[in-house]
């Protein structure tokens, strides 16, 4: 996944591309509102997608340090009492950026894609 | 726990990671297969299921390890090899660093000579700069300087004044700031530009009693206004105020801080004390705050006085002059602040209106309009120049010199690097075969010299430390306190981290170029270069290495004739002979008209010492005279020679001189005779006369303003005087009355434009002709001069002893405290010390350059040394090969030596050129030296020939030292 913020460059045809395509996307907008630690973040995409969209370990860590390194999520040991210390990732300043980017080119691109299907179902 | 952590290190070993980040990276993610089989279990999923769906998020044996090479292969597993490029910019240059640290460390030889040579370089130009900043940069020691303007004037003919005095404020000016109070007061008082004006004048030194034994201090005359305007407060008691500059108010002074701490011992109870200041009772009111030592950099003042006392406590030369309210006297200088919606051009028409009135249209015209009288208004740091606009040449020829150094430094400390960065040839091109880019190499070839550079600049600031400590020593020789604080600040600092990457990046360039140039084939077969003949060896470095020795050695002849020329000034100077024998002469002054004493008393005390002295054991002869021989004083007066053309006057030095002058100071008489006591009295006379009728006339003109026929009266009943008997010098006869006998011959006070000879006008008849002596500087010129009597002034004695005169300073003391305890001593030195003292800027500036010539030379020679060590080195076994096929070892030693000083004479050759043309900017302190003095030029090249050659020696010895087996396995 070579791209920064044009999800929709990608030629998207299977589930698995659309998956692809948006992970990222989906990472940045959890963990938006707070800081999350990778299984919270896998269950929430699980929950909130109603079983549609899964991350395993093997693909949601590669793709959680990539953002990390590419300066968009900031990992950092948590440890709270009674629990085990978990890495807790926040999004950073450039990161909140790409988001923003991110969303107003998904919605740009759902929005045309419902313009074009609208008028041929019309 | 183990279990998930097992089956996650066992996918993570193929990528091979750092041991740390490996288990971070298994710590996360069995946590996370530990959350989901807690979630499984939790709804009730079998143990061995839950763990099996766990496991089963790994998905398969390699996924994990494909996702994440990506990602962690360019954190995590980049090879050091430096120069690979991409990755984090900032991590890489913290790479670099490091590598830096442990190349410098590999070689400390290297690093040692390099850090060493950069810091005497950086630490020069640092010491020299605090100067300039300190003198030359520093901010008024005001309340918001920057809004102090000074006022300047400017005409285009001299005013007819009838007093004109400045005290070295505005030196380097093309105008005048010495204005007179009635102007200052007018401006003042009715002009609205202004916020705050002030004035001020001096200092003048003035006999400070009632605080343990009679001293003489500096004060300063100020407005009212002074202290209010420049925003300066007390530290003790108050500061001058508009109430204490009144002709009412009692005389009131503040001290400086210095002087308070210096002459008071830092007593907190002081204000509020009264002292005697030429013998005028006066009470100190405060100490002014530590920060404000003076407006005009460079014056050392001890203490200010309102304007208001200068009608009683004055230094006597002023006569009966009223420097207060005449406005034919011009002698103080004006600052003001200019109201905040007021601009400078208007502030400037609204001075120069007034100006012009004052001057043109008063009750007595000054100038007129066609002189175009104007005033100007300057920022008071640039209009206030004072001492610095002395010293600000030799600063910048300092400056210069140092500059040439840093130079000379960065073409050193490049040659080392080019030598090591031949050595590590074979490195780059194993690096630029791995990958590495070019530019990549160059950077870390950069790092490493500024690096260098850095610790040499921070070894540079300690060095500069300690040699601004030795210039303000050597400073400080030749005045009483070196007037001016160095101390670095953000400016230094600045500057010499600018300097430190200047040099870094200047010396760093060309090995790093020559680094990323490296060619890979023949480098990584090192052998290859060292063959003679091949392509290395006439190849670039060497080319570059020659051209920066040919730079050093060509930088340091332009030093060393600098210095060579200001050496050969000094000792023309200290060689000349000033026409008297300046051997074992104690000199004193004695000023006992501040101490309260009448012409008649100062002529008896002058006798009485006179003869006490001469009494000391040891004492041959002893005399006085107004100003001490070469003490850079000096006074001249025009005159008018019999049978000259009407107002046709001619200049002379004149210096007052007691009984036994000439014979004391040992110069010859060339004909006539000296004076004797007839001729004091004659003196007196004359003296005593004219102050009667001084005082006359100004009765006079008060009670007779209506009837001038009456003043003209009396001025015609004058008594009948003898012409006061001088002694003219050589130069004064030969130019004023060639071939002719000047004994006998008689000359009148000068003839004015504008005013009919008036009053008393006895003239000069000449009665003796003295040898050519140097009277006020060894530097000027002797001019006509004549010496005449001295009745009442200030005087400084000689004293001739057989032994050491310096022995003798307690007895002096002793005798004037037993005369008068209120009788202040100072200057109280031999003549040598005299002299030394003028000459002290001479001494200096060829001290401190003759120092920077030393430095230049050992630099260029070392690296001059250095090129030749290592070209030894690397053809250790072309001169093998060479002796093996029958070379004598004289032929050896002649080739390499003939190299170096071949590259010795081009420098010397372009050296030369560039001297001619840098040190006409010399001519001007140079003495009795041309500033293309060929003597000099050519002692300076031959001087370097000869060093350069021992520096070309030593390896040329190595290189016959070769034994040729040995060389030629040599690899």
């Amino acid at each position: 996944m070579q791209y920064v913020a044009s999800p929709y460059m990608e030629s998207i045809t299977s589930h698995a591309d659309w998956k692809r395509g948006s992970a990222e996307l989906l990472i940045l907008s959890l963990v938006e509102a707070r800081p999350r630690h990778g299984y919270e973040i896998s269950t929430l995409i699980e929950q909130r997608s109603g079983g549609a969209v899964r991350f395993h370990v093997a693909s949601l860590y590669p793709l959680l340090y990539r953002l990390e390194h590419r300066g968009w999520l900031s990992g950092k040991w948590v440890e709270k009492s009674g629990q085990r210390r978990r890495r807790y990732y926040r999004l950073t300043h450039q990161g909140r950026r790409v988001l923003a980017l991110q969303l107003r080119g998904w919605r740009e691109f759902a929005a045309g894609i419902n313009r074009i299907t609208e008028a041929e179902n019309a | 726990m183990p279990k998930w952590k097992l089956e996650i290190l066992r996918r993570l070993a193929p990528l091979r990671l750092a041991p740390t980040r490996e288990a971070e990276i298994a710590d996360e993610l069995a946590q996370h297969l530990e959350d989901r089989y807690q979630e499984l279990l939790a709804l009730g999923v079998s143990d061995e299921e839950a763990s099996s769906t766990a496991i089963g998020e790994l998905e398969g044996e390699d996924l994990l390890a494909r996702g994440l090479r990506l990602v962690e292969r360019d954190l995590y597993r980049e090879p050091v090899t430096l120069g690979r490029s991409g990755g984090n910019f900032f991590s890489s240059i913290v790479q670099d660093i490091r590598y830096a640290l442990r190349m410098l460390r590999k070689s400390p030889g290297f690093t040692l000579a390099a850090v060493l040579t950069l810091a005497l370089g950086i630490g020069a130009n640092t010491a020299i700069f605090s100067f300039i900043d300190g003198i030359l940069l520093r901010s008024l020691p005001v309340k918001d300087p920057q809004q102090l303007v000074v006022l300047r004037w400017s005409a285009h003919t001299r005013p007819k004044l009838k007093g004109h005095s400045d005290y070295g404020d505005c030196l380097n000016l093309s105008g005048d700031c010495s204005f007179s109070l009635p102007f200052f007061k007018n401006l003042r008082d009715h002009t609205n530009a202004f916020s705050h004006m002030a004035a001020f004048a001096g200092p003048l030194d003035y006999d400070f009693s009632g605080n343990g034994p009679a001293s003489m201090a500096r004060g300063q005359y100020v407005s009212g206004d002074f202290f209010s305007t420049l925003g300066v407060n007390a530290i003790v008691g108050r500061p001058l105020g508009v109430s204490d500059d009144s002709a009412s108010a009692p005389p009131a002074i503040v001290l400086s801080y210095a002087y308070w701490q210096r002459a008071l011992a830092a007593d907190r109870s002081v204000a509020g004390r009264v002292v005697r200041l030429n013998n005028i009772s006066t009470v100190i009111v405060g100490v002014a705050e530590p920060r404000f030592t003076n407006l005009t950099p460079g014056k050392t003042i001890d203490f200010f006085m309102p304007f208001s006392v200068a009608d009683r406590i004055r230094p006597e030369h002023w006569g009966l002059s009223d420097r207060l309210s005449d406005p034919g006297v011009w002698w103080s200088v004006i600052v003001g602040r200019l109201k905040p919606d007021v601009l400078l051009a208007r502030a400037q028409a609204v001075a120069t209106t007034m100006f012009v009135n004052e001057t043109t249209h008063g009750a007595t015209p000054f100038l007129n309009e066609a002189d175009a009288p104007s005033i100007k208004l300057l920022p008071a740091a640039e209009g206030l120049d004072g001492e610095s606009s002395q010293i600000a040449p030799m600063l910048y020829l300092l400056m210069f010199a140092v500059g040439l150094i840093l130079l000379i430094t960065c073409a050193n400390v490049a040659g080392l690097m080019l030598a090591r960065s031949a050595t590590r040839q074979r490195e780059m091109a194993v690096r630029l075969a791995l990958g590495a880019g070019r530019a990549r190499i160059m950077r870390q070839l950069l790092t490493e010299s500024l690096l260098l550079s850095l610790v040499g600049g921070a070894l540079g600031m300690f060095l500069s430390l300690w040699g601004i400590k030795a210039i303000v020593v050597l400073f400080s020789s030749g005045y009483e306190a070196f007037p001016f604080e160095i101390a670095p600040d953000w400016r230094v600092l600045l500057f010499t981290l600018g300097v430190t990457f200047a040099v870094g990046i200047l010396f760093g360039l060309a090995p790093s170029v020559r680094g990323a140039r490296i060619d890979l084939t023949p480098s990584l077969k090192q052998t290859a270069s060292l063959l003679p003949g091949s392509a290395a060896h006439s190849g670039r470095w060497f080319r570059l290495g020659n051209a920066l020795v040919v730079a050093q050695v060509a930088l340091s002849i332009v030093v060393l004739i600098g210095a060579g020329l200001l050496v050969r000034t000094l000792h023309n100077l200290h060689n000349l002979n000033p026409g008297f024998d300046t051997r074992s002469i104690l000199l004193l002054g004695l000023n006992p008209t501040a101490a309260g004493y009448t012409d008649q008393k100062t002529a008896q005390l002058y006798s009485d010492l006179q003869q006490r002295f001469a009494a000391l054991p040891g004492v041959i002869s002893v005399s006085y005279s107004e100003d001490a021989l070469l003490s850079g004083n000096w006074s001249s007066d025009d005159v008018h020679l019999d049978g000259a053309p009407p107002k046709q006057n001619v200049e002379a030095a004149r210096l007052t001189v007691g009984l036994n002058f000439f014979s004391t100071m040992r110069i010859p008489l060339l004909g006539g005779r000296t004076f004797n006591s007839a001729d004091f009295a004659v003196a007196s006379a004359i003296i005593a006369a004219r102050t009667a009728a001084e005082e006359a006339a100004s009765k006079a003109k008060a009670s007779d303003t209506a009837n001038p026929a009456a003043v003209a009266t009396r001025a015609v009943s004058k008594p009948n005087l003898a012409p006061l008997p001088v002694i003219i010098n050589e130069t004064f006869a030969r130019q004023y009355f060639p071939n002719q006998n000047p004994l006998g011959k008689h000359f009148n006070d000068p003839q004015e434009d504008n005013e009919a000879p008036v009053g008393l006008q006895p003239g000069y008849l000449i009665v003796g002709i003295a040898g050519d002596a140097k009277y006020n500087s060894l530097r000027r010129e002797i001019k006509p001069t004549m010496y005449m009597p001295l009745v009442n002034n200030t005087a400084h004695f000689e004293l001739r002893t057989a032994a050491d005169p310096l022995a003798l300073v307690k007895l002096v003391h002793g005798i004037v405290s037993s005369v008068d305890d209120n009788l202040p001593l100072f200057d109280v030195r031999t003549q040598t010390e005299q002299i030394d003292q003028t000459l002290f800027l001479d001494r200096l500036m060829a001290r401190i350059s003759s120092a920077f010539a030393l430095l230049a030379l050992v630099l260029a020679c070392v690296g001059l040394y250095g090129l030749l060590s290592y070209e030894v080195a690397r053809r250790t076994r072309e001169l093998g090969i060479r002796m093996a096929m029958g070379a004598q070892r004289r032929d050896l030693l002649r080739m390499v030596i003939s190299q170096g000083i071949l590259l010795v004479l081009i420098g010397s050759a372009i050296g030369i050129a560039a001297a001619i043309g840098v040190t006409r900017f010399l001519s001007t302190i140079l003495y009795g030296v041309h500033a293309d003095d060929p003597l000099t030029f050519a002692g300076v090249a031959i001087l370097l020939t000869l060093v350069a050659l021992t520096a070309c020696y030593i390896p040329a010895r190595r290189a016959t030292r070769v034994d040729p087996m040995v060389a030629l396995r040599y690899d």
